[in-house]
């Protein structure tokens, strides 16, 4: 049945991820409803929590954040854009991609247009959108009414339409951008960095006055236009609209180039041509090239540039956090004096709880560092895992090199990325300390930024066991799934009071609050056990299991 | 000559789906083994076995006297192999994956590698990507040859080659051959396995079904010989002759004869007559090997196999 067309067989490609992204993403809206319900009881609560959101208004709008749908809308903020990834690889990958491949000439060779072809492909993605965003929205209307929103169905699936078009804005601007990239990760990489800058202009105007026309030029200014989950503020019609007429000219725009473009190749931009050297053929052999030499310095060089990107994202975070510390607490204490705030126990879980206010912001914030080096540990476990199902360890495999130091050569290149994360961060923040004039022990701030290593390789660890059996999809989606569980173990299981052991089975757990307490060892050494298991029982699959490309 | 390969009832299931059965065979050092079969008949699972990419189920595989599974590394530092689908990283440019090679394989005579890219008109400034089926192909062929290895996997290594850099890859064979070196190659097309190969292997379901010379093969081949005569013949006087397998009549005068092993007879039977013309064809060894293929058990049968 799902075989029947073009259309359909993308459709049914995608079922695993229209399921993955719709309940993963759902339940992303619906848990800090869960944790809302207990922080409004009464009517001070919720204004004290309505001011404070007011404090984070440069991360989103702060609209009714003492309601069940405000407070969830305002609290995933910027984080609901992660779905935009699906779309921007998915669009990357199903014509440019099969097109490296090779897939997509099997498909050009059937008696179909190539307009057909495109077409059909382009639908399924958006149909795929379509329906991750009524699960999403279907999820939100249950915790909703579990927790007793304001909100009907309707605003529901408003709600997953509005993300569904902001998802597909990103969509066509990777088809578009593909259109001129030989490599379809070319195209999905600048698609994400154009979804991280669009991120920025879009807070400019909740940071700086009097700037929303530079906002204008985000998309996401436009989704953010609606706010379904609260029906006083409801949707921009107009806002949904300019979303879903850029998702359309792009898309045509991207097919139209495809359709007249040679098959494989990329649109030809003659300005950059003029700066590309034509390639003069050469039979020569780069002999002192420094990334060839070893196993490890080839997985070095091939974790060298995510590595970079990154270390400057992570930290960056680290550094401004420890920058814009004071200005945030002063408005915080300001805010919160003299009495026992609902606030601060909505960071406490996050930041550990202590007596002073700007150590538990920063103590918070920092705990999203090692998230972040777990998550660059997921996208290194996929390169692997795509390495090894698409074939391209074979031949390394038949050098004399024993399968395990093949594997170790990878994980040593990870770990040596880690670190570099951690030493940067660790120098960025204290740099940034003593120029904001921050007071930070440096003990606990080593322990915090250098703590957050063992995270990262557990996570690699882990990563390369699951890989042992599972396909690149399975063990992206299983890391990414045991990565979103423990962040709401540890940050949202305090709240529902779930039990110290089950707590425990989050690596959040262990690392504790080490801003605040320090390292402990104790706790370090169950991470680190658990990682030197999880690689060891790796690499004796990885040396035991038979090698189907 | 001492067998450098040697294959022992060797077994590989994927699960419930069929890989290899019980197959033995053995290759000689020196030698040039043709392993024939067609797409799906366990070629390439046999060959992913002994470079240790895959576990066998039963049976050993060793070359030189080294267990496959377990002394696979050193057995990969005087082997040098060819995947049926290469697959590199794509980012990297010939001269780099090459130079990778070199270093992962302890260094190797630059001179000699030098000379296979020249050999094989390489373009080394290339992204893997950026080359051709051919070219990706030449790639992987130089990694295979450049540490002169004592021997050579090859699963099919001359598909996507041109005819021109095919004739340069049955020259490298026949140098490896003379310098004593043993070369296995897998392929479909036999008259690249005709041309460069001595002895052959045909797998087909997962069994080896044929073990010979190239020469042996011929042995059973099946000729067909026409016979113009200057007067009528019977054809019955062909029928019951040694070897004959059918006798079709053409003509009062012409008979065409389907002969199995020695022709002999049949020519001292003509000779009786004044013959016209004698024409006979030949079949090459594409014929012996489809005959393999069109029937199991007539194939068994002509050629011994239990």
């Amino acid at each position: 049945m799902l075989l029947r067309s073009i259309y359909l067989k993308t459709l049914r490609d995608y079922r695993v991820a229209i399921a993955g992204w719709g309940i993963g993403m759902g339940l992303t809206i619906v848990s800090p409803m869960a944790s809302v319900a207990a922080l409004i009881k009464t009517p001070e609560a919720r204004a004290q929590l309505a001011s404070l959101a007011q404090q984070f208004k440069w991360a989103a709008d702060p609209v009714a954040a003492g309601t069940v749908g405000g407070y969830a809308t305002f609290k995933i903020g910027i984080f609901i854009m992660l779905m935009a990834v699906w779309p921007l690889l998915a669009a990357s990958r199903t014509l440019r991609g099969e097109e490296s491949t090779g897939v997509l000439d099997i498909l050009l060779s059937l008696p179909r247009t190539r307009l057909s072809v495109a077409v059909q492909k382009v639908a399924a993605i958006w149909t795929a959108l379509l329906l991750m965003g009524a699960i999403v929205g279907l999820l939100a209307y249950v915790g909703g009414a579990k927790f007793k929103g304001e909100f009907g169905l309707v605003d529901g699936l408003l709600f997953g339409l509005n993300l569904a078009l902001i998802c597909a804005v990103f969509g066509a601007i990777s088809l578009f951008v593909s259109q001129f990239t030989q490599e379809r990760t070319t195209a999905a990489g600048v698609t994400g960095a154009l979804l991280i800058v669009f991120i920025a202009i879009d807070m400019v105007h909740r940071v700086i006055p009097n700037t929303d026309w530079f906002s204008h030029l985000s998309p996401i200014y436009y989704y953010n236009l609606s706010k379904p989950l609260v029906p006083s503020f409801g949707i921009s019609v107009g806002g949904m609209l300019l979303m879903l007429a850029l998702t359309l000219v792009l898309t045509v725009a991207a097919i139209a180039l495809f359709v007249r473009r040679d098959a494989g190749a990329a649109v030809r931009i003659p300005i950059a041509s003029r700066f590309v050297p034509e390639p003069v053929a050469s039979k020569a052999l780069p002999e002192r090239d420094w990334s060839l030499g070893s196993l490890y310095a080839r997985s070095l060089a091939t974790v060298a540039m995510p590595t970079f990107w990154w270390t400057l994202g992570i930290a960056g975070w680290g550094a401004w956090m420890v920058v814009i510390v004071k200005q945030v607490v002063s408005a915080l204490t300001k805010l919160l004096s003299g009495s026992a705030s609902a606030e601060l126990r909505i960071i406490q879980n996050i930041g550990g709880g202590a007596a002073r206010l700007d150590q538990v912001f920063l103590s918070a914030m920092f705990e999203l560092l090692p998230i972040l080096l777990m998550a660059f540990a997921v996208t290194q476990v996929n390169r692997w895992a795509a390495d090894n199902d698409e074939g391209r360890l074979e031949i390394i495999l038949t050098t004399p090199h024993p399968r395990v130091e093949v594997l170790l050569a990878r994980f040593a290149a990870l770990a040596t990325a880690t670190i570099v994360v951690g030493i940067v961060t660790l120098l960025g923040s204290a740099a940034a300390a003593a120029i904001a004039g921050v007071s930070v022990d440096e003990g606990n701030l080593a322990a915090a930024t250098l703590g957050m290593i063992p995270l990262g390789l557990l996570m690699a660890a882990v990563g390369y066991l699951a890989a042992g059996w599972l396909r690149t999809a399975a063990d992206t989606g299983l890391l990414s799934f045991l990565l979103a569980g423990w962040f709401f173990l540890s940050f949202i299981g305090p709240d529902l009071k779930w039990p110290d052991m089950t707590l425990r089975l989050s690596p959040f757990y262990y690392y504790g609050t080490p801003l605040l307490h320090g390292v402990d060892f104790a706790n370090l050494v169950v991470i680190v056990v658990v990682a030197a298991v999880s690689l060891a029982l790796a690499s004796v699959r990885y040396a035991r299991k038979d090698l189907t490309a | 000559m001492a067998a450098i390969i040697e294959v022992e009832k060797l077994s590989k299931s994927y699960g419930s789906k069929r890989g290899i059965i019980d197959v033995t065979f053995d290759v000689g050092e020196g030698e040039v083994f043709g392993f024939l079969g067609p797409n799906g008949a366990g070629k390439t699972t046999t060959i992913r076995i002994l470079m240790a990419l895959l576990r066998a189920d039963g049976g050993t595989a060793r070359i030189g006297g080294l267990d496959c599974w377990e002394k696979s590394v050193g057995i990969k530092k005087f082997v040098g192999y060819v995947p049926g689908e290469p697959a590199l990283d794509n980012n990297l440019t010939g001269g780099q994956i090459l130079e990778y090679f070199a270093n992962l394989r302890g260094g190797v005579d630059r001179a000699y590698l030098k000379s296979l890219i020249d050999r094989f008109d390489l373009d080394t400034s290339r992204k893997f990507r950026q080359y051709s089926t051919g070219n990706k192909r030449k790639v992987v062929l130089i990694q295979a040859f450049m540490h002169r290895p004592r021997v050579l996997i090859l699963d099919e290594p001359t598909s996507g080659l041109d005819p021109l850099n095919q004739q340069e890859f049955d020259g490298m064979v026949d140098e490896a051959r003379q310098e004593g070196r043993t070369v296995f190659l897998s392929s479909h097309v036999l008259s690249e396995v005709e041309k460069t190969c001595t002895r052959v292997g045909i797998i087909r379901d997962g069994r080896l079904v044929r073990l010979a010379g190239v020469a042996e093969l011929k042995d059973i081949k099946r000729y067909e010989i026409t016979i113009h005569f200057a007067q009528p013949v019977a054809s019955d006087a062909f029928a019951r002759l040694d070897g004959v397998i059918k006798v079709e009549e053409l003509d009062d005068r012409s008979v065409r004869v389907a002969i199995q092993g020695s022709a002999d007879a049949v020519i001292k039977a003509a000779a009786r007559y004044p013959v016209v013309s004698l024409t006979s064809y030949e079949p090459s060894l594409e014929d012996v090997f489809l005959r393999y293929y069109e029937t199991d058990d007539q194939a068994k049968e002509a050629a011994g196999v239990a």
